[in-house]
This record gives C-alpha cells, sequence and structure tokens, in this order.
C-alpha cells in the first residue's frame, strides 16, 4: 500500500475519532471487538456441531477447493474423527483471497497480498487430487476426473466455483475462473481501457488502466468510464459498484475528477434487492456525481473504436389481458452504443457446462439444493455450497462462512440417520467500499431486510468497516475461515 | 499503523478458538388469504395451465418439470425482482403480473406453492430426497393430477444412502 492512502486513512480515522470525542486506542478497541462480534454473530447455523453429533464412516469427495471447499474439508476435519476426505481442485492458488480483486484493481494492494496457495492450507489427513471432474454419475456415487480415473463416495460435496464468460460478450473471448488460466480472456481485456476485476490478473491490469484514465483526466482531456453489470447472478454483487467508487476515489485524489463522466450500465433496475441498501446507494452516487443507467446488457465491445453495445430493454403497455383482467406488459429492447476510455467489465457468469449439464446440474446450470439444508434436491448423499450452489443472492465469501458449517453438521446428521436440523438463512454480506476509507456494511438475508451484526445504522459509510475489509477480513478469512473455525 | 494492525488481528487470533454463534432467523410471519391450491385454481392455471404444462402461445412456462426447491427459486425471484444485486430478473413480465395478481388477493408463500406445484404436477418423478422424519411423498391429491396419464408419480422417500 502506497504511504498516500496510509496517510490518507489515518487522517480520516483521525478525523472521526474526533468527531465522536474518543481516543485513537478506544476506537481500535471497538474496531476490534467489532470484527469479533462479526465473525462470530450473524442469523445462521447454530454452532451446536460437536464432536459427539455422531461421525462419518465412509469417503467423503469434495469438488473444487477454494474457499468453500477447503473450509469445509476443514471443519469436517476439525469434527470427525479420523475421516475420510478426498478434494479435487485443478488450481494451485485456488483459495486466493478472491474479496481483494477489487482494491488491487483500485491499486490499494499488489496481487501477492492476495495470492495464497492451497497447499499451505490442506487439513492434515486430506487428500488433494490436482485434477479437475469431468463426469458425474451419482446414481452410482461416482466421478470421473480429467485424468480418466474414478472415483467413488460415499458422501460428495459439490464446491466448485463460477466460469466468467467473457466468451459471451461479443469482441471478447475466454470462459475462465478468478485464478486459474486465462490466456483466452486476456488477449482483449486488460489492455486499451478494457478491465475486468473478477480475475486476479484483471485487477493488476485494471489498476494500469486506471491509471491511465486518470492521467488522461489529469492531463485536461474529457474521458468516459464506464461500468456493467450482465444479467447473470453473479459473486459479490457489490464489486462491480465498489470499483466505481474507488475509481471516482482516485480521480478525486488527483483533483481530476471533473473531466470525468463515470456511469454504471446495469442489466436490472435497481442498485440493491435490499430497499434501505438500494436508497443509500443512490444516495451515495448522486453525492458524487456518479451516473447510472438500468436495463443495459452488455453484449458487444469494439476495443478498436472504444465501444460498448447494451442491450436496452424496458416494459412497454401490451394489449388487454383477459386472464389477467389488466393490460399485459410486453419486452421491448434496442441496442445502444456507448464509447468509452475506461470499460469495466463484469462479465456474465455461468456453472461449469460439466456441472450444468450433469445429473446433479439443473437448467440454469447451478446446483440444485434445498436453499436452508443445502442437500441435494435429488441425490440425499450429495450437498453443494457457495457460488456454484443455486440459492438465492449467495455468490460471496460471507455466505460461504454461513453455508459451510451447515453442510458439515447436515452431512453428519445425514450420515447418522437423523433430520437434517442446520438451516442457512440466506445470510450474505457486502462490504460496499464507497471510497478509500469508507465502507457501508451491508448485510442482510432472504427476509430482504437488513441484517447487520452490530446496533448502527447499516446504511452508513463508516471509517470502521473499511478497517474492517481492510485489516480484519482478510485474516480472518485465510486463517479463520479456511482453519474450518471462523 | 502498526497498532491497529496488531489491534485488529489480535481481534482475529482470539475468533480461532470461538464458534459461531446465533439462531436460525425464520423471516417475517406473512398470512395468506388463500391456499397455494386455490390461487393455482382460481388464477395461475388460466396461463400455466390445468397441469402444470404451461402456454406457449401466452409465453407462459410450464411449470410441471422442476421439484419443488428449483421452483422456490423461481417463484422467490417472481416475487422479490431479481436474486442479485443490480442483475435484473429472468421474469420481467410476470414480475409485474404478480404485483398485480397480489393486488388481486392471488399472494402465495414461494415456498407453500412450489411444494403444492411439484406435488400435483411434477412429471420427471426421479426420486425425492428424502425428509427425515416427514411423511414419505405423497400420491398427487388434486383430481387433475390423478388423471394426468404423464404424471409418474414421485418415489417415495428413499432411505438414507450410505450410513
Amino acid at each position: 500500500m502506497e504511504h498516500k492512502e496510509l496517510d490518507r486513512m489515518v487522517e480520516i480515522i483521525d478525523h472521526e475519532i474526533k468527531k465522536q470525542g474518543i481516543s485513537r486506542r478506544d476506537a481500535m478497541k471497538m474496531a476490534a471487538a467489532g470484527s469479533a462480534a462479526f465473525m462470530m454473530g450473524g442469523t445462521s447455523a447454530s454452532a451446536a456441531t460437536t464432536a459427539h453429533a455422531g461421525d462419518v464412516k465412509g469417503k467423503i469427495l469434495i469438488v473444487g477447493g477454494g474457499l468453500a471447499g477447503i473450509s469445509t474439508a476443514a471443519r469436517l476435519t476439525n469434527t470427525l474423527s479420523n475421516p475420510d476426505i478426498t478434494v479435487v481442485e485443478p488450481t494451485d492458488t485456488s483459495v486466493s483471497y478472491q474479496p481483494g480483486q477489487t482494491l488491487v484493481g483500485a491499486g490499494l494492494w499488489q496481487k501477492s497480498d492476495i495470492t495464497y496457495q492451497t497447499k499451505d492450507f490442506v487439513p492434515s489427513g486430506v487428500k488433494m487430487i490436482k485434477d479437475k471432474v469431468v463426469e458425474f454419475n451419482p446414481d452410482n456415487n461416482k466421478v470421473k476426473l480429467a485424468s480418466g480415473k474414478e472415483i467413488a463416495y460415499d458422501f460428495m460435496i459439490v464446491a466448485a466455483g463460477v466460469m466468467l464468460d467473457f466468451g459471451k460478450i461479443n469482441g471478447l473471448e475466454g470462459v475462465i475462473t478468478s485464478s486459474g488460466e486465462n490466456s483466452s480472456a486476456r488477449k482483449i481485456v486488460g489492455k486499451n481501457g478494457i478491465s475486468s476485476i473478477y480475475f486476479a490478473d484483471g485487477a493488476v491490469d485494471t489498476w494500469a488502466n486506471m491509471q491511465k484514465f486518470i492521467e488522461d483526466a489529469k492531463g485536461g482531456k474529457k474521458v468516459k468510464g464506464v461500468f456493467t453489470h450482465p444479467n447473470t447472478p453473479i459473486k459479490c454483487g457489490g464489486a462491480p459498484k465498489k470499483i466505481m467508487y474507488l475509481t471516482d476515489a482516485r480521480l478525486r485524489e488527483a483533483g481530476a475528477r471533473e473531466n470525468a463522466d463515470l456511469t454504471f450500465y446495469p442489466n436490472g433496475s435497481k442498485m440493491f434487492g435490499v430497499t434501505e441498501y438500494h436508497n443509500a446507494i443512490t444516495r451515495q452516487f448522486e453525492d458524487r456525481n456518479m451516473q447510472w443507467n438500468y436495463r443495459h446488457n452488455l453484449i458487444s465491445v469494439d476495443s478498436a473504436k472504444k465501444t460498448a453495445t447494451f442491450n436496452r430493454h424496458w416494459k412497454e403497455k401490451g394489449p388487454w389481458d383477459e386472464d389477467l383482467e389488466e393490460y399485459s406488459i410486453v419486452m421491448n429492447s434496442k441496442e445502444v452504443e456507448v464509447p468509452y476510455d475506461f470499460l469495466h467489465i463484469t462479465p456474465p457468469m455461468k456453472a461449469p457446462d460439466e456441472i450444468a449439464k450433469s445429473p446433479i446440474g439443473s437448467a440454469k446450470g447451478w446446483v440444485p439444493v434445498t436453499k436452508e439444508t443445502l442437500q441435494h434436491i435429488k441425490y440425499p448423499n450429495v450437498f453443494s455450497l457457495g457460488d456454484i450452489a443455486a440459492v438465492p443472492m449467495g455468490k460471496t465469501g460471507g455466505s460461504a462462512r454461513k453455508q459451510y458449517k451447515v453442510v458439515v453438521e447436515n452431512l453428519i446428521s445425514q450420515a447418522n440417520g437423523k433430520e437434517l436440523k442446520s438451516k442457512y438463512a440466506g445470510y450474505t454480506v457486502c462490504p460496499l467500499i464507497t471510497s478509500i476509507g469508507t465502507v457501508m456494511l451491508a448485510e442482510f438475508n432472504w427476509t430482504k431486510k437488513p441484517t447487520p451484526s452490530f446496533p448502527f445504522d447499516p446504511t452508513q459509510e463508516r471509517w470502521m468497516w473499511w478497517l474492517l475489509k481492510y485489516y480484519a477480513l482478510k485474516p480472518m478469512t485465510v486463517y479463520g475461515m479456511l482453519s474450518g473455525r471462523a | 499503523m502498526k497498532k491497529i494492525n496488531i489491534a485488529i488481528l489480535s481481534a482475529a487470533t482470539a475468533l480461532f478458538l470461538v464458534g459461531c454463534g446465533g439462531t436460525p432467523d425464520a423471516g417475517e410471519a406473512i398470512s395468506y388469504s388463500k391456499t397455494p391450491k386455490e390461487v393455482y385454481d382460481q388464477s395461475c392455471k388460466k396461463c400455466h395451465g390445468d397441469k402444470g404444462e404451461g402456454n406457449v402461445k401466452k409465453k407462459s412456462p410450464a411449470l410441471n418439470d422442476r421439484q419443488s426447491q428449483e421452483l422456490e427459486l423461481d417463484l422467490y425471484d417472481v416475487k422479490n425482482g431479481g436474486l442479485n444485486q443490480s442483475s435484473g430478473t429472468d421474469h420481467d413480465v410476470m414480475e409485474h403480473n404478480m404485483q398485480k395478481l397480489i393486488q388481486k388477493g392471488y399472494d402465495y408463500d414461494p415456498k407453500a406453492m412450489a411444494e403444492f406445484l411439484e406435488k400435483s404436477f411434477y412429471k420427471n418423478g426421479v426420486k425425492a430426497a428424502p425428509k427425515v422424519e416427514e411423511t414419505p411423498a405423497e400420491v398427487p391429491t388434486t383430481t387433475e393430477t390423478a388423471t394426468d396419464a404423464n404424471a409418474t408419480v414421485a418415489a417415495p422417500a428413499e432411505e438414507a444412502k450410505p450410513q
């Protein structure tokens, strides 16, 4: 981290602390206590998993060794006596800290700050296989790996991730993962202002592109920044906005904000599914003179012309519908071409084909589970969590942090013929970075109401959450979650 | 600045020793004036068909090809306008219609409706996830389904597989 940001942060913190009339020492205590409460509290699984809950005999196969898969493996290892656990994961750095990619994209962290080697986090006794499952045969409790090897299991936990489908956008290529091989996507993404923080190398390139963008603005050029959000479920629903807030902050820091137009083009028609957060975000956008155009889905990028083409769609009044006893609504759309200097792409995301099209997949691709128990809807000895699971609103590390405990408890219950009592309530969290030094900690669940862990107004931007995001969440995730304890 | 790091990291370290507390949040209780069957028979049926088979002409999708957990996600989407911050919804038109239908009293709990739809219309029943300590999947009760030649009754809950 550069000293400039450090100094600025300390300045902000001191200013805030003074405003509240407390000492810095007390403030730090509060932040620490707050962080502790954050990791412990929440609205989902009771931690009642105990050594006496029952044991699991038989082979447990975990497909995917990212944050969700390794945390689950670790908790099973902590909980069971002498478990037989195998994890299949193709990427060496699968446990890298993806939430930090936003900070890398804005030049606040380095890629080395977020890169972690999976082998360093494999719980003792767990067998890691560097390979990929290419065929699922759940009726016979078997999978086949790319190497041709077959693995039989008694229980399977599907904790694979999402595919970033850049290739779905005309002019771009590649279906990649966050920390895996990405040369296809990088042919175009990362150069000439085209950026994406959704993969680690892309985040590094984003910072290079952003610096150029800011230099141009500083030199007096009128520049346009365009930020997209696709029509698919995505991981970390806040990241498309966070990188925009940070671009705004970097432009202000450079004294060049007035030369830049920043516009958000989401496919949807709101900022956030939770009204309170939606209202807070629109207010923050207005305060920063950041623009938005709803109902725009990116379909094409012309890197030579520097234009992005969107499908703009809207509802129109249609003919009278006798069944509905109302005028019907019909969809209409047209293509809109938008010039850019800096384009941040949030790619469409999908389940890997080998899962989506297998018997454990679904029409939409995601692994269908009972959303509370995380048990597969067809195969009782299969569970799923993390980005690949079909649950509403999930796909964050915060969701996985609640889900893996539920999976472990319910798998043990299932193995012992007991009722699956542990329930996931849909908790997820979006520490929405609103500037360098402030974060709005948006926590919510399926009730679509804010579910704050702290007794503060959750719609306010606070420096304390910045401390949480900037300093505490990474060690808590990397050392707390990956060891199966937090 | 180092002090900040130390303070927060020590808090994080302390966490290693503690578990996770809290109780499940069941959400707000909403009561509905009609049962899922009443809502379906009086409203949904007009477009989605007697047996949930859908209506191509009206662009109404079939509801008999998915199990309740998948249906529930779609119904949740229809009622909430999308499952992600700004991704939008797969159900633009139905989202609008649903608001109108709610005004007319045809509101429902997505989970209860999804379970009704699966029980009554699901046609690809292979095997249902066992519901331990609950009654096994019931034979469809509505007369429409009972006469549906295509309907295969969902297999009774299997025993938990490996022990």
